[in-house]
Protein backbone atom coordinates (compact mmCIF):
# COMPACT_ATOMS: atom_id res chain seq x y z
CA UNK A 1 0.00 0.00 0.00
CA UNK A 2 2.83 2.37 0.83
CA UNK A 3 4.39 1.61 -2.54
CA UNK A 4 1.07 2.31 -4.18
CA UNK A 5 0.78 5.72 -2.55
CA UNK A 6 4.39 6.55 -3.33
CA UNK A 7 3.67 5.84 -6.98
CA UNK A 8 0.50 7.92 -7.04
CA UNK A 9 2.03 10.88 -5.27
CA UNK A 10 5.06 10.78 -7.54
CA UNK A 11 2.85 10.87 -10.61
CA UNK A 12 0.71 13.62 -9.11
CA UNK A 13 3.80 15.73 -8.37
CA UNK A 14 5.06 15.27 -11.93
CA UNK A 15 1.68 16.17 -13.39
CA UNK A 16 1.48 19.21 -11.13
CA UNK A 17 4.68 20.53 -12.75
CA UNK A 18 3.09 19.94 -16.16
CA UNK A 19 -0.13 21.63 -15.02
CA UNK A 20 1.81 24.68 -13.81
CA UNK A 21 3.22 25.03 -17.31
CA UNK A 22 -0.14 24.59 -19.03
CA UNK A 23 -1.74 27.07 -16.66
CA UNK A 24 0.79 29.74 -17.60
CA UNK A 25 -0.25 29.33 -21.23
CA UNK A 26 -3.99 29.08 -20.61
CA UNK A 27 -4.60 30.70 -17.23
CA UNK A 28 -2.30 33.68 -17.62
CA UNK A 29 -2.07 34.23 -21.36
CA UNK A 30 -5.52 32.85 -22.20
CA UNK A 31 -4.35 30.52 -24.96
CA UNK A 32 -6.10 27.14 -24.83
CA UNK A 33 -3.15 25.07 -25.96
CA UNK A 34 -3.61 21.43 -26.87
CA UNK A 35 -0.05 20.52 -27.77
CA UNK A 36 1.48 20.63 -24.29
CA UNK A 37 1.18 16.87 -23.90
CA UNK A 38 3.51 16.50 -26.89
CA UNK A 39 6.06 18.71 -25.13
CA UNK A 40 5.75 16.50 -22.09
CA UNK A 41 6.22 13.33 -24.21
CA UNK A 42 9.12 14.88 -26.07
CA UNK A 43 10.71 15.64 -22.69
CA UNK A 44 10.33 11.98 -21.70
CA UNK A 45 11.75 10.65 -24.98
CA UNK A 46 14.65 13.08 -25.10
CA UNK A 47 15.67 12.42 -21.51
CA UNK A 48 15.56 8.69 -22.14
CA UNK A 49 17.56 8.65 -25.37
CA UNK A 50 20.18 10.86 -23.75
CA UNK A 51 20.64 8.66 -20.69
CA UNK A 52 19.97 4.99 -21.49
CA UNK A 53 22.83 4.49 -23.93
CA UNK A 54 23.09 2.85 -27.33
CA UNK A 55 20.07 1.00 -28.67
CA UNK A 56 20.36 -2.77 -29.08
CA UNK A 57 19.01 -4.19 -32.36
CA UNK A 58 16.22 -4.40 -33.33
CA UNK A 59 15.48 -1.33 -31.21
CA UNK A 60 16.41 1.96 -32.86
CA UNK A 61 16.38 5.52 -31.61
CA UNK A 62 18.35 8.72 -32.04
CA UNK A 63 21.36 9.82 -29.96
CA UNK A 64 21.70 6.86 -27.57
CA UNK A 65 23.90 8.87 -25.21
CA UNK A 66 24.87 8.11 -21.69
CA UNK A 67 24.70 11.57 -20.13
CA UNK A 68 24.27 12.28 -16.43
CA UNK A 69 20.55 12.65 -15.66
CA UNK A 70 20.49 16.40 -14.76
CA UNK A 71 22.38 17.30 -17.95
CA UNK A 72 19.99 15.18 -20.01
CA UNK A 73 16.94 16.85 -18.45
CA UNK A 74 18.32 20.31 -19.13
CA UNK A 75 19.07 19.41 -22.74
CA UNK A 76 15.63 17.83 -23.09
CA UNK A 77 14.04 21.05 -21.88
CA UNK A 78 16.11 23.00 -24.41
CA UNK A 79 14.92 20.71 -27.22
CA UNK A 80 11.29 20.99 -26.08
CA UNK A 81 11.47 24.79 -25.91
CA UNK A 82 13.03 24.89 -29.38
CA UNK A 83 10.15 22.77 -30.66
CA UNK A 84 7.59 24.95 -28.92
CA UNK A 85 9.30 27.98 -30.44
CA UNK A 86 8.37 26.71 -33.90
CA UNK A 87 4.80 25.71 -33.07
CA UNK A 88 4.23 28.84 -30.98
CA UNK A 89 5.58 31.09 -33.71
CA UNK A 90 3.05 29.63 -36.13
CA UNK A 91 0.09 29.38 -33.78
CA UNK A 92 0.47 32.63 -31.84
CA UNK A 93 1.40 34.99 -34.65
CA UNK A 94 -2.14 35.89 -35.60
CA UNK A 95 -4.37 33.02 -34.48
CA UNK A 96 -6.45 33.31 -31.35
CA UNK A 97 -8.96 31.32 -29.35
CA UNK A 98 -10.41 28.35 -31.20
CA UNK A 99 -8.16 28.87 -34.23
CA UNK A 100 -5.12 28.75 -31.99
CA UNK A 101 -6.43 25.59 -30.31
CA UNK A 102 -7.07 23.87 -33.64
CA UNK A 103 -3.56 24.68 -34.81
CA UNK A 104 -1.99 23.25 -31.66
CA UNK A 105 -4.27 20.22 -31.92
CA UNK A 106 -2.95 19.65 -35.43
CA UNK A 107 0.59 20.00 -34.14
CA UNK A 108 0.16 17.48 -31.33
CA UNK A 109 -1.34 14.82 -33.59
CA UNK A 110 1.35 15.43 -36.21
CA UNK A 111 4.01 14.87 -33.55
CA UNK A 112 2.16 11.84 -32.21
CA UNK A 113 1.92 10.10 -35.57
CA UNK A 114 5.46 11.07 -36.52
CA UNK A 115 6.79 9.49 -33.33
CA UNK A 116 4.62 6.42 -33.78
CA UNK A 117 5.40 5.80 -37.45
CA UNK A 118 8.92 7.06 -37.97
CA UNK A 119 10.80 4.29 -36.20
CA UNK A 120 14.38 5.68 -36.32
CA UNK A 121 13.29 8.54 -34.06
CA UNK A 122 12.10 6.85 -30.87
CA UNK A 123 11.61 3.25 -31.99
CA UNK A 124 8.13 3.99 -33.29
CA UNK A 125 5.18 2.04 -32.01
CA UNK A 126 7.20 -0.11 -29.63
CA UNK A 127 8.75 2.83 -27.88
CA UNK A 128 11.91 3.35 -25.90
CA UNK A 129 12.76 1.42 -22.78
CA UNK A 130 15.63 1.28 -20.33
CA UNK A 131 16.17 2.52 -16.83
CA UNK A 132 17.00 6.13 -16.23
CA UNK A 133 18.51 6.23 -12.77
CA UNK A 134 19.06 9.77 -11.53
CA UNK A 135 20.43 8.55 -8.20
CA UNK A 136 23.22 6.52 -9.71
CA UNK A 137 22.00 3.05 -8.70
CA UNK A 138 22.89 1.05 -5.62
CA UNK A 139 19.55 1.55 -3.91
CA UNK A 140 16.85 -0.98 -3.27
CA UNK A 141 13.68 -0.71 -5.32
CA UNK A 142 11.69 0.80 -2.46
CA UNK A 143 14.38 3.17 -1.25
CA UNK A 144 14.78 4.43 -4.78
CA UNK A 145 11.11 5.17 -5.15
CA UNK A 146 10.81 6.94 -1.81
CA UNK A 147 13.83 9.05 -2.62
CA UNK A 148 12.53 9.76 -6.08
CA UNK A 149 9.19 10.91 -4.66
CA UNK A 150 11.11 13.31 -2.43
CA UNK A 151 13.07 14.50 -5.44
CA UNK A 152 9.89 15.08 -7.47
CA UNK A 153 8.29 17.01 -4.61
CA UNK A 154 11.42 19.16 -4.38
CA UNK A 155 11.35 19.90 -8.10
CA UNK A 156 7.63 20.69 -7.83
CA UNK A 157 8.32 23.04 -4.94
CA UNK A 158 11.05 24.79 -6.92
CA UNK A 159 8.81 25.04 -9.98
CA UNK A 160 5.97 26.37 -7.84
CA UNK A 161 8.16 29.03 -6.20
CA UNK A 162 9.43 30.23 -9.57
CA UNK A 163 5.97 30.26 -11.18
CA UNK A 164 4.34 31.92 -8.18
CA UNK A 165 7.06 34.55 -8.20
CA UNK A 166 6.49 35.23 -11.91
CA UNK A 167 2.74 35.22 -11.40
CA UNK A 168 2.83 38.18 -9.04
CA UNK A 169 5.61 39.99 -10.92
CA UNK A 170 5.07 42.85 -13.38
CA UNK A 171 5.51 40.21 -16.10
CA UNK A 172 2.62 38.11 -14.79
CA UNK A 173 0.42 41.19 -14.54
CA UNK A 174 1.26 42.30 -18.07
CA UNK A 175 0.53 38.86 -19.53
CA UNK A 176 -2.90 38.90 -17.88
CA UNK A 177 -3.55 42.37 -19.26
CA UNK A 178 -2.77 40.99 -22.71
CA UNK A 179 -5.17 38.10 -22.01
CA UNK A 180 -7.98 40.43 -20.92
CA UNK A 181 -7.69 42.83 -23.84
CA UNK A 182 -5.00 42.57 -26.48
CA UNK A 183 -5.86 45.79 -28.24
CA UNK A 184 -5.73 47.80 -25.02
CA UNK A 185 -2.42 46.13 -24.17
CA UNK A 186 -0.90 47.16 -27.48
CA UNK A 187 -2.29 50.68 -27.04
CA UNK A 188 -0.17 50.79 -23.88
CA UNK A 189 2.97 49.67 -25.64
CA UNK A 190 2.88 45.93 -25.15
CA UNK A 191 4.01 43.62 -27.93
CA UNK A 192 1.16 41.13 -27.72
CA UNK A 193 2.86 38.35 -29.66
CA UNK A 194 6.05 38.61 -27.66
CA UNK A 195 4.16 38.54 -24.35
CA UNK A 196 2.23 35.43 -25.33
CA UNK A 197 5.24 33.80 -26.96
CA UNK A 198 7.46 34.16 -23.89
CA UNK A 199 4.73 32.70 -21.69
CA UNK A 200 4.23 29.86 -24.15
CA UNK A 201 7.91 28.95 -24.19
CA UNK A 202 8.17 29.08 -20.40
CA UNK A 203 5.12 26.85 -20.05
CA UNK A 204 6.47 24.43 -22.65
CA UNK A 205 9.76 24.34 -20.75
CA UNK A 206 7.90 23.26 -17.61
CA UNK A 207 6.15 20.56 -19.65
CA UNK A 208 9.57 19.35 -20.83
CA UNK A 209 10.83 19.36 -17.24
CA UNK A 210 7.84 17.26 -16.16
CA UNK A 211 8.72 14.88 -18.99
CA UNK A 212 12.28 14.68 -17.72
CA UNK A 213 10.98 13.63 -14.30
CA UNK A 214 8.57 11.12 -15.80
CA UNK A 215 11.42 9.53 -17.78
CA UNK A 216 13.10 8.59 -14.52
CA UNK A 217 9.84 7.28 -13.10
CA UNK A 218 8.85 4.87 -15.83
CA UNK A 219 11.10 2.32 -17.49
CA UNK A 220 9.49 2.38 -20.91
CA UNK A 221 7.69 4.95 -22.99
CA UNK A 222 5.79 4.29 -26.19
CA UNK A 223 2.88 5.88 -28.05
CA UNK A 224 0.64 3.57 -26.02
CA UNK A 225 1.64 5.47 -22.88
CA UNK A 226 0.55 8.89 -24.00
CA UNK A 227 -2.40 10.17 -25.91
CA UNK A 228 -2.79 13.86 -26.78
CA UNK A 229 -6.31 13.75 -25.31
CA UNK A 230 -4.90 13.19 -21.83
CA UNK A 231 -4.34 16.93 -21.66
CA UNK A 232 -8.00 17.27 -20.68
CA UNK A 233 -7.25 15.65 -17.33
CA UNK A 234 -4.75 18.44 -16.76
CA UNK A 235 -7.28 21.05 -17.79
CA UNK A 236 -9.69 19.48 -15.32
CA UNK A 237 -7.01 19.79 -12.63
CA UNK A 238 -6.46 23.47 -13.45
CA UNK A 239 -10.21 24.14 -13.43
CA UNK A 240 -10.71 22.42 -10.09
CA UNK A 241 -7.75 24.11 -8.42
CA UNK A 242 -8.14 27.59 -9.87
CA UNK A 243 -7.10 28.81 -13.26
CA UNK A 244 -4.34 31.41 -13.01
CA UNK A 245 -3.45 30.65 -9.40
CA UNK A 246 -0.31 28.47 -9.13
CA UNK A 247 -1.26 27.33 -5.62
CA UNK A 248 -4.66 26.25 -6.88
CA UNK A 249 -3.14 24.48 -9.85
CA UNK A 250 -0.93 22.35 -7.62
CA UNK A 251 -3.86 21.61 -5.32
CA UNK A 252 -6.09 20.75 -8.27
CA UNK A 253 -3.47 18.44 -9.75
CA UNK A 254 -3.31 16.41 -6.56
CA UNK A 255 -7.09 16.35 -6.15
CA UNK A 256 -7.78 15.29 -9.70
CA UNK A 257 -4.87 12.94 -9.99
CA UNK A 258 -5.17 11.20 -6.67
CA UNK A 259 -8.89 11.58 -6.16
CA UNK A 260 -10.14 11.00 -9.62
CA UNK A 261 -7.71 9.25 -11.85
CA UNK A 262 -6.53 6.81 -9.19
CA UNK A 263 -9.61 6.32 -7.06
CA UNK A 264 -11.84 5.67 -10.04
CA UNK A 265 -9.62 2.75 -10.97
CA UNK A 266 -11.57 0.91 -8.29
CA UNK A 267 -14.74 1.14 -10.32
CA UNK A 268 -15.43 -2.53 -11.02
CA UNK A 269 -15.41 -3.68 -14.62
CA UNK A 270 -17.43 -6.81 -15.29
CA UNK A 271 -15.34 -9.47 -16.98
CA UNK A 272 -17.55 -9.34 -20.05
CA UNK A 273 -17.10 -5.58 -20.36
CA UNK A 274 -13.53 -4.69 -19.40
CA UNK A 275 -13.75 -1.29 -21.07
CA UNK A 276 -16.51 -0.13 -18.72
CA UNK A 277 -14.22 1.07 -15.90
CA UNK A 278 -11.93 3.27 -18.01
CA UNK A 279 -14.93 4.61 -19.93
CA UNK A 280 -16.71 5.55 -16.70
CA UNK A 281 -13.54 7.29 -15.57
CA UNK A 282 -13.55 9.49 -18.66
CA UNK A 283 -17.21 10.27 -18.11
CA UNK A 284 -16.58 11.21 -14.49
CA UNK A 285 -13.75 13.56 -15.47
CA UNK A 286 -16.06 15.17 -18.01
CA UNK A 287 -18.72 15.49 -15.34
CA UNK A 288 -16.22 17.03 -12.95
CA UNK A 289 -15.32 19.69 -15.53
CA UNK A 290 -18.99 20.49 -16.16
CA UNK A 291 -19.83 20.72 -12.46
CA UNK A 292 -16.84 22.93 -11.70
CA UNK A 293 -17.69 25.26 -14.58
CA UNK A 294 -21.27 25.49 -13.37
CA UNK A 295 -20.79 25.92 -9.65
CA UNK A 296 -17.30 27.25 -9.14
CA UNK A 297 -15.90 28.43 -12.46
CA UNK A 298 -12.84 30.10 -10.98
CA UNK A 299 -11.83 27.00 -9.03
CA UNK A 300 -11.18 26.24 -5.37
CA UNK A 301 -8.45 28.89 -5.14
CA UNK A 302 -9.34 31.57 -7.69
CA UNK A 303 -6.81 33.75 -9.44
CA UNK A 304 -5.41 36.37 -7.11
CA UNK A 305 -6.27 39.96 -7.73
CA UNK A 306 -3.34 42.36 -7.47
CA UNK A 307 -4.05 44.99 -4.81
CA UNK A 308 -2.58 48.21 -3.53
CA UNK A 309 -0.82 46.63 -0.57
CA UNK A 310 -3.29 47.94 2.02
CA UNK A 311 -5.59 44.91 2.26
CA UNK A 312 -5.44 42.57 5.20
CA UNK A 313 -4.71 39.17 3.75
CA UNK A 314 -6.90 36.32 4.83
CA UNK A 315 -5.15 33.04 5.38
CA UNK A 316 -5.83 30.63 2.57
CA UNK A 317 -8.06 28.15 4.45
CA UNK A 318 -10.18 31.14 5.42
CA UNK A 319 -10.29 32.31 1.83
CA UNK A 320 -11.19 28.83 0.64
CA UNK A 321 -14.16 28.80 2.98
CA UNK A 322 -15.37 32.31 2.31
CA UNK A 323 -14.82 32.81 -1.36
CA UNK A 324 -17.30 31.41 -3.78
CA UNK A 325 -17.35 31.39 -7.53
CA UNK A 326 -16.42 34.57 -9.30
CA UNK A 327 -16.88 36.78 -6.26
CA UNK A 328 -13.62 35.20 -5.12
CA UNK A 329 -11.18 37.29 -3.16
CA UNK A 330 -12.61 40.67 -3.87
CA UNK A 331 -12.98 42.77 -0.77
CA UNK A 332 -16.30 44.15 0.38
CA UNK A 333 -15.56 47.43 -1.34
CA UNK A 334 -17.67 46.59 -4.34
CA UNK A 335 -20.88 46.62 -2.39
CA UNK A 336 -19.91 49.35 0.04
CA UNK A 337 -18.78 52.09 -2.23
CA UNK A 338 -19.07 54.23 -5.20
CA UNK A 339 -21.41 52.36 -7.49
CA UNK A 340 -23.46 55.52 -7.79
CA UNK A 341 -21.03 58.04 -6.50
CA UNK A 342 -19.26 58.75 -9.73
CA UNK A 343 -21.09 61.99 -10.26
CA UNK A 344 -19.89 64.79 -8.04
CA UNK B 1 5.69 78.02 -38.03
CA UNK B 2 6.84 74.80 -36.45
CA UNK B 3 6.02 71.46 -38.01
CA UNK B 4 2.86 69.84 -36.66
CA UNK B 5 2.96 67.04 -34.08
CA UNK B 6 0.80 64.85 -36.28
CA UNK B 7 0.54 65.20 -40.03
CA UNK B 8 -1.82 62.96 -41.98
CA UNK B 9 -1.23 63.21 -45.74
CA UNK B 10 -3.50 61.79 -48.42
CA UNK B 11 -4.35 58.66 -46.48
CA UNK B 12 -6.77 56.19 -48.07
CA UNK B 13 -8.17 52.88 -46.92
CA UNK B 14 -10.65 50.65 -48.70
CA UNK B 15 -12.49 47.76 -47.13
CA UNK B 16 -13.68 45.65 -50.03
CA UNK B 17 -15.26 48.15 -52.36
CA UNK B 18 -15.96 50.71 -49.66
CA UNK B 19 -13.63 53.68 -49.27
CA UNK B 20 -13.63 54.16 -45.50
CA UNK B 21 -10.96 56.82 -45.67
CA UNK B 22 -10.35 58.57 -48.97
CA UNK B 23 -7.45 60.96 -49.51
CA UNK B 24 -7.63 62.29 -45.99
CA UNK B 25 -5.23 65.01 -44.85
CA UNK B 26 -5.00 66.97 -41.64
CA UNK B 27 -2.43 68.32 -39.26
CA UNK B 28 -2.50 68.65 -35.51
CA UNK B 29 -0.23 71.14 -33.81
CA UNK B 30 1.36 70.38 -30.48
CA UNK B 31 -0.43 71.52 -27.35
CA UNK B 32 -3.90 71.83 -28.85
CA UNK B 33 -7.16 70.07 -28.16
CA UNK B 34 -8.71 69.19 -31.50
CA UNK B 35 -12.24 67.95 -32.06
CA UNK B 36 -12.76 65.46 -34.87
CA UNK B 37 -16.37 65.50 -35.98
CA UNK B 38 -18.44 64.18 -38.82
CA UNK B 39 -21.59 62.16 -39.44
CA UNK B 40 -21.71 58.42 -38.78
CA UNK B 41 -19.64 56.56 -41.33
CA UNK B 42 -17.50 59.58 -42.14
CA UNK B 43 -14.38 57.53 -41.43
CA UNK B 44 -13.35 59.00 -38.08
CA UNK B 45 -12.77 55.72 -36.29
CA UNK B 46 -11.12 54.21 -39.37
CA UNK B 47 -8.76 57.16 -39.49
CA UNK B 48 -7.83 56.60 -35.84
CA UNK B 49 -7.15 52.93 -36.58
CA UNK B 50 -4.87 53.99 -39.44
CA UNK B 51 -2.99 56.51 -37.31
CA UNK B 52 -2.54 54.16 -34.35
CA UNK B 53 -1.37 51.21 -36.45
CA UNK B 54 -4.36 48.89 -36.08
CA UNK B 55 -5.00 49.17 -39.81
CA UNK B 56 -2.51 49.85 -42.56
CA UNK B 57 -3.49 52.51 -45.11
CA UNK B 58 -3.56 51.59 -48.81
CA UNK B 59 -1.72 54.81 -49.52
CA UNK B 60 -0.63 58.04 -47.87
CA UNK B 61 1.55 58.85 -44.90
CA UNK B 62 1.15 59.61 -41.22
CA UNK B 63 4.00 61.51 -39.60
CA UNK B 64 4.13 61.83 -35.82
CA UNK B 65 6.82 63.98 -34.21
CA UNK B 66 8.85 63.78 -37.39
CA UNK B 67 8.61 59.99 -37.79
CA UNK B 68 6.55 57.96 -40.23
CA UNK B 69 3.95 55.77 -38.52
CA UNK B 70 2.70 53.77 -41.50
CA UNK B 71 3.95 50.20 -41.29
CA UNK B 72 4.65 50.27 -37.56
CA UNK B 73 2.84 48.07 -35.06
CA UNK B 74 0.39 49.65 -32.58
CA UNK B 75 2.66 48.90 -29.60
CA UNK B 76 5.62 50.58 -31.30
CA UNK B 77 3.49 53.64 -32.08
CA UNK B 78 2.34 53.69 -28.46
CA UNK B 79 5.90 53.67 -27.21
CA UNK B 80 6.57 56.70 -29.43
CA UNK B 81 4.07 58.55 -27.23
CA UNK B 82 0.66 58.07 -28.81
CA UNK B 83 -2.20 56.63 -26.78
CA UNK B 84 -5.68 56.12 -28.16
CA UNK B 85 -8.97 54.91 -26.74
CA UNK B 86 -11.83 52.97 -28.30
CA UNK B 87 -15.53 53.73 -28.47
CA UNK B 88 -16.19 51.34 -25.61
CA UNK B 89 -13.91 51.39 -22.56
CA UNK B 90 -11.39 48.58 -22.78
CA UNK B 91 -10.35 47.91 -19.22
CA UNK B 92 -8.38 44.77 -18.37
CA UNK B 93 -11.36 43.16 -16.79
CA UNK B 94 -9.77 40.59 -14.50
CA UNK B 95 -7.11 42.94 -13.20
CA UNK B 96 -7.80 45.14 -10.20
CA UNK B 97 -8.42 48.81 -10.87
CA UNK B 98 -5.04 49.80 -9.47
CA UNK B 99 -3.31 47.18 -11.59
CA UNK B 100 -5.02 48.63 -14.65
CA UNK B 101 -3.38 51.96 -13.86
CA UNK B 102 -0.06 50.26 -13.03
CA UNK B 103 0.02 48.52 -16.40
CA UNK B 104 -0.92 51.87 -17.95
CA UNK B 105 2.33 53.31 -16.65
CA UNK B 106 4.15 51.06 -19.08
CA UNK B 107 7.29 50.47 -17.05
CA UNK B 108 8.28 47.96 -19.72
CA UNK B 109 11.78 47.21 -18.50
CA UNK B 110 10.30 45.61 -15.38
CA UNK B 111 8.44 43.04 -17.39
CA UNK B 112 11.38 40.83 -18.26
CA UNK B 113 11.11 37.25 -17.01
CA UNK B 114 14.76 37.30 -16.11
CA UNK B 115 14.49 40.46 -13.99
CA UNK B 116 11.33 39.15 -12.31
CA UNK B 117 13.19 36.04 -11.21
CA UNK B 118 16.50 37.59 -10.26
CA UNK B 119 15.55 40.94 -8.77
CA UNK B 120 11.92 40.51 -7.80
CA UNK B 121 12.37 42.23 -4.45
CA UNK B 122 13.82 45.30 -6.10
CA UNK B 123 10.95 45.46 -8.60
CA UNK B 124 8.51 45.27 -5.71
CA UNK B 125 10.26 48.12 -3.91
CA UNK B 126 10.28 50.22 -7.06
CA UNK B 127 6.56 49.69 -7.48
CA UNK B 128 5.80 50.37 -3.82
CA UNK B 129 7.66 53.66 -4.14
CA UNK B 130 5.24 54.71 -6.85
CA UNK B 131 2.15 53.75 -4.88
CA UNK B 132 1.47 57.18 -3.40
CA UNK B 133 1.57 58.80 -6.79
CA UNK B 134 -0.91 56.22 -8.09
CA UNK B 135 -3.19 56.67 -5.06
CA UNK B 136 -3.30 60.42 -5.69
CA UNK B 137 -4.04 59.88 -9.33
CA UNK B 138 -6.86 57.49 -8.54
CA UNK B 139 -8.33 59.80 -5.92
CA UNK B 140 -8.26 62.50 -8.55
CA UNK B 141 -10.42 60.35 -10.83
CA UNK B 142 -12.71 59.29 -7.97
CA UNK B 143 -11.45 55.74 -8.08
CA UNK B 144 -9.82 55.57 -4.66
CA UNK B 145 -12.73 53.63 -3.18
CA UNK B 146 -12.47 50.91 -5.79
CA UNK B 147 -8.71 50.52 -6.13
CA UNK B 148 -8.74 46.84 -5.22
CA UNK B 149 -11.85 45.88 -7.12
CA UNK B 150 -11.85 43.81 -10.29
CA UNK B 151 -12.13 46.30 -13.15
CA UNK B 152 -15.04 44.36 -14.66
CA UNK B 153 -17.07 45.34 -11.57
CA UNK B 154 -16.92 49.06 -12.31
CA UNK B 155 -19.86 51.04 -13.63
CA UNK B 156 -19.75 52.39 -17.17
CA UNK B 157 -18.85 55.86 -15.92
CA UNK B 158 -16.10 54.55 -13.66
CA UNK B 159 -14.64 52.66 -16.59
CA UNK B 160 -14.46 55.94 -18.53
CA UNK B 161 -12.65 57.56 -15.62
CA UNK B 162 -10.33 54.57 -15.30
CA UNK B 163 -9.40 55.11 -18.94
CA UNK B 164 -8.38 58.68 -18.12
CA UNK B 165 -6.42 57.59 -15.06
CA UNK B 166 -4.60 55.06 -17.21
CA UNK B 167 -3.79 57.68 -19.84
CA UNK B 168 -2.64 60.16 -17.20
CA UNK B 169 -0.26 57.57 -15.78
CA UNK B 170 1.08 56.78 -19.27
CA UNK B 171 1.87 60.50 -19.92
CA UNK B 172 1.49 60.37 -23.71
CA UNK B 173 2.51 63.13 -26.07
CA UNK B 174 -0.64 62.68 -28.14
CA UNK B 175 -3.96 61.27 -26.92
CA UNK B 176 -6.71 60.30 -29.32
CA UNK B 177 -10.08 59.80 -27.65
CA UNK B 178 -12.75 57.96 -29.62
CA UNK B 179 -16.12 59.13 -28.28
CA UNK B 180 -15.20 59.51 -24.62
CA UNK B 181 -18.75 60.69 -23.88
CA UNK B 182 -20.52 57.57 -25.15
CA UNK B 183 -23.08 56.44 -22.57
CA UNK B 184 -22.04 59.10 -20.09
CA UNK B 185 -24.46 61.24 -18.09
CA UNK B 186 -24.22 65.05 -18.31
CA UNK B 187 -22.66 65.49 -14.87
CA UNK B 188 -19.92 62.98 -15.54
CA UNK B 189 -19.58 64.63 -18.96
CA UNK B 190 -18.41 67.78 -17.16
CA UNK B 191 -15.80 65.74 -15.36
CA UNK B 192 -14.59 64.24 -18.64
CA UNK B 193 -14.32 67.71 -20.19
CA UNK B 194 -12.20 68.68 -17.21
CA UNK B 195 -10.09 65.51 -17.61
CA UNK B 196 -9.36 66.47 -21.21
CA UNK B 197 -8.23 69.95 -20.17
CA UNK B 198 -6.06 68.33 -17.51
CA UNK B 199 -4.42 66.14 -20.12
CA UNK B 200 -3.62 69.28 -22.07
CA UNK B 201 -2.18 70.97 -18.99
CA UNK B 202 -0.05 67.89 -18.35
CA UNK B 203 1.51 68.39 -21.78
CA UNK B 204 -0.47 66.08 -24.01
CA UNK B 205 -1.98 67.09 -27.29
CA UNK B 206 -5.52 65.73 -27.54
CA UNK B 207 -7.74 64.70 -30.45
CA UNK B 208 -11.37 64.03 -29.49
CA UNK B 209 -13.91 62.29 -31.69
CA UNK B 210 -17.34 63.27 -30.46
CA UNK B 211 -20.89 63.81 -31.68
CA UNK B 212 -21.81 66.17 -28.89
CA UNK B 213 -21.20 69.55 -30.56
CA UNK B 214 -21.71 71.80 -27.51
CA UNK B 215 -19.12 69.64 -25.75
CA UNK B 216 -16.70 70.02 -28.67
CA UNK B 217 -17.26 73.77 -28.74
CA UNK B 218 -16.52 74.07 -25.05
CA UNK B 219 -13.54 71.75 -24.91
CA UNK B 220 -11.65 72.10 -28.18
CA UNK B 221 -9.37 74.80 -29.56
CA UNK B 222 -9.90 73.65 -33.09
CA UNK B 223 -12.21 71.35 -35.05
CA UNK B 224 -11.62 68.98 -37.96
CA UNK B 225 -14.70 67.96 -39.93
CA UNK B 226 -14.81 64.72 -41.87
CA UNK B 227 -17.33 63.45 -44.36
CA UNK B 228 -17.24 60.50 -46.78
CA UNK B 229 -13.74 59.55 -45.73
CA UNK B 230 -11.97 62.85 -46.09
CA UNK B 231 -11.48 66.08 -44.22
CA UNK B 232 -13.81 68.75 -45.53
CA UNK B 233 -12.87 71.54 -43.16
CA UNK B 234 -10.50 72.42 -40.34
CA UNK B 235 -10.58 75.52 -38.19
CA UNK B 236 -12.17 77.23 -35.23
CA UNK B 237 -15.67 76.24 -34.29
CA UNK B 238 -17.11 79.67 -35.05
CA UNK B 239 -15.73 79.70 -38.58
CA UNK B 240 -17.14 76.27 -39.30
CA UNK B 241 -20.60 77.17 -38.10
CA UNK B 242 -21.07 79.21 -41.26
CA UNK B 243 -19.34 76.74 -43.59
CA UNK B 244 -22.05 75.38 -45.89
CA UNK B 245 -20.24 72.10 -46.58
CA UNK B 246 -20.07 71.39 -42.89
CA UNK B 247 -23.68 72.25 -42.32
CA UNK B 248 -24.70 70.08 -45.28
CA UNK B 249 -22.67 67.15 -44.12
CA UNK B 250 -24.23 67.29 -40.70
CA UNK B 251 -27.78 68.21 -41.51
CA UNK B 252 -28.20 66.72 -44.97
CA UNK B 253 -28.78 68.70 -48.11
CA UNK B 254 -32.30 68.98 -49.47
CA UNK B 255 -31.07 69.44 -53.03
CA UNK B 256 -29.54 65.99 -53.21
Amino acid sequence: MLQYWTAILTEAAIFAVLALGIDMIWGWAGDFDLSAYAYFALGVYMTMVMTIGKPQAPVVYILGWHLPYPVAVILAVVVVVAFAAIIGAIALRSLREVYFSITTLGAVWAIYYAVENYTPLFNGYNGVYGLVDPLGGGLSYNAYHYLFLGFCLLVLLAAYVVVQHLSTSPFGRMVRAVRDDERAASVYGRNVFWAKYRTYLFGAGLAGLAGGLFAAYIGAFSPLDWKPTEIFVLYAAILVGGRGNPKGVVLGSFIVYVGFVEMTRYIPSPAARPELGPALRQILIGLLIVLMLKYRPSGLLPEKLGDDGTIRRRSWPERLLRSSGTASNEPELLQGSSKDEVAP
Amino acid sequence: MTSPLLAVKDVSKHFGGVAAVNGCSMSISEGSVVGLIGPNGAGKSSLIDLISGFERPDSGSVVFAGRELVGRRPDVISRMGLIRTFQTPREWRDLSVIDNVRVGRSALSRESIWRSLTSGARLRREEAAENQELFDLMAHYRLDGVRNVRASGLSGGQKRLLEFARIASAKPRLTILDEPMGGVNPVLGERIGEAIRELKRAGSTVVVVEHNLPFIEKTCDEVVVMDLGSVIAQGHFDELRNNTRVVDAYLGNDDE
